[in-house]
């Protein structure tokens, strides 16, 4: 399904990557299944490095996110190539809830407020990011509404009961 | 022309007032809060206060099976809510590896481009009116009522569409429908003219918009523009083209671009979308093969672990639906990338040196829905 031009793409990312970051791991990933080319996830932080070097190839950050897991955090970056070759790559890593990353807003201005949503959400105190304040929840909140401990239902006993 | 202030030119001794824009004011689409600095009439800078309609979304999604945030997903863009429904069931679809029949699929792009055409009338004409021509403005909701009336004929509401399922729609469609939309298609062509002569040729809609909030290609990829705006650009990027789903390439279109990147040219590319979107109704309504509008799914679905992100075409820009499952009923994350958020953060950018009246001009043109922002 790839075209000659995306699969050269590929290969080229995924030597620059492993290259600026030698511990990440980079895999190829089905793209009709998960709706991104390529998968990129380290437990070390290079984020910036990472940016760069999709800035350099005129990728656009079309998000940016975090998941809970519980014991840790794993923040996600999606990059789409939309000037050639419609290539996503999605960037994730895995951080302790205690050592929060660097942000990536010097090389992409749209992070300062998506970084500033993941704070809103989840807590995460990106490192050196220039305005990180509320976004969406009130100022004065003292919550972090998406961490898995807020706000816990017991849906699931509800649904099976429901179908039995 | 308006003469331009760049944020050099002023002496920041002088005396600079703060302005607050909102959150309750006419030309903001809803609540929206400008906190404003301003040198006489001119804006120094500009804050967007966001958050005032924000629901909880992305946590009531981790609160209930996956069946149960159907109608969610079309109250985040009201205006669209069409295209926000579909995306979320094709999300799931993608997740689930469900396949989902060819009948249905053209439905899909049937009502999904019926509400973009809705969509960009609302947005067209609320951004003509907000720099001061009232008339188009209902000329413009005529031609949109048309739409909601025969949308609710087959949904059963006028904004907030719960209509797609997963594998599938509720509803067929049929031959009073497809009727009504070609009458639509014919009337709305007609008036083409007619928004021509009122709007695109008006001195004064000119002097107002050529040339006024410039977003330049760098501009658009370091703020993750898209949609319209991103078109306006000269940036030929829409996700209907370049990740076709539905079956959006089965179809003839074109991906109206403008180089200038001002707000007359968000405007015209806005303005011949409609037309694109009609030519897409009329080849899927010629063509719209027989057979089942829904796959054989089970009542309640259950994903598999892992996760998936699917991208789709609002009448905004690009929306992404990023959703992490642990292989129970219950989605363990589910994100949306609105569009609108980062299309009104790019607004504290090209804001500084402008009116506050242009303000408004540009804002329109962006065109963004505030609740899909907040989320």
């Amino acid at each position: 399904m790839l075209t000659e031009g995306q699969k050269k793409l590929l290969e080229e990312l995924k030597n620059n990557l492993a290259k600026s970051v030698p511990e990440a791991k980079i895999s190829q990933s089905d793209y009709v299944l998960t709706g991104y080319h390529l998968e990129f996830s380290s437990s070390k932080v290079g984020m910036r490095r990472v940016a760069k070097e999709m800035r350099s190839r005129r990728f656009n950050l079309e998000t940016v996110t975090a998941v809970d897991f519980i014991d840790s955090f794993e923040i996600v970056y999606l990059y789409f190539n939309y000037n050639q070759d419609n290539i996503r790559v999605m960037v994730r890593i895995r951080v302790p809830k205690d050592e929060p990353p660097f942000t990536v807003s010097a090389v992409y201005s749209e992070a300062i407020w998506l970084e500033r949503e993941v704070y809103d959400f989840f807590g995460i105190q990106f490192k050196e990011h220039p305005d990180l304040r509320r976004i969406l929840n009130p100022d004065d909140a003292d919550y972090f509404p998406l961490l898995k401990n807020f706000g816990k239902t017991t849906i699931t006993g509800e649904i099976d009961d429901m179908l039995c | 022309m308006l003469t331009m202030k760049t944020i050099d030119d002023i002496n920041i001794n002088e005396r600079l007032y703060q302005l607050n824009l909102g959150p309750q004011h006419p030309s903001t689409h809803g609540v929206l809060h400008f906190l404003l600095t301003l040198d006489g009439e001119v804006v120094v800078k500009a804050e967007m206060l966001i958050g005032y309609t924000h629901r909880g979304h992305e946590k009531m999604a981790e609160n209930r099976i996956y069946e149960q945030f159907y109608p969610n997903s079309a109250r985040m863009d009201y205006l669209s809510g069409m295209i926000f429904n579909t995306g979320y069931c094709e999300a799931v679809e993608k997740l689930c590896g469900i396949e989902v029949p060819k009948r249905a699929r053209y439905i899909r792009v049937i009502t999904s481009e019926l509400n973009r055409v809705a969509s960009h009338l609302l947005g067209v004409m609320d951004f003509v009116m907000g720099i001061g021509a009232y008339t188009p403005f209902l000329y413009g909701w005529d031609d949109r009522e048309i739409i909601l009336d025969l949308l609710e004929t087959i949904t059963g509401s006028r904004l907030t569409y719960n209509y797609s399922r997963f594998g599938g729609v509720r509803v067929d469609i049929d031959q009073t429908f497809c009727d009504s939309a070609r009458r639509f298609i014919d009337r709305m062509r007609e008036r083409f003219k007619l928004y021509n002569d009122l709007i695109t040729g008006n001195i004064i809609f000119i002097k107002r918009t050529v040339g006024v909030g410039v977003i330049s290609k760098d501009v658009a990829l370091d703020y993750g523009v898209t949609g319209p705006t991103l078109r306006g650009s000269g940036v030929n990027y829409d996700v209907r083209k370049s990740e076709p789903y539905s079956s959006y390439e089965d179809f003839n279109f074109e991906i109206p671009t403008k180089e200038e990147g001002d707000c007359m040219a968000r405007y015209l590319v806005r303005l011949a979308e409609i037309e694109q979107s009609l030519r897409i109704i009329e080849q899927a309504m010629n063509n719209l093969p027989d057979g089942p509008i829904r796959a054989d799914v089970p009542c309640f679905i259950t994903p598999p672990a892992g996760d998936c992100y699917h991208s789709f075409e609002s009448a905004r820009g690009a929306v992404g639906y990023y959703i992490v499952s642990d292989g129970t009923r219950i989605p363990y994350r589910l994100k949306v990338r609105a569009p609108s958020f980062s299309n009104l953060f790019v607004m504290s950018k090209i804001i500084p040196g402008h009116f506050v009246a242009d303000l408004v001009a540009i804002f329109g043109s962006i065109d963004v829905t505030v609740p899909e922002i907040d989320r």
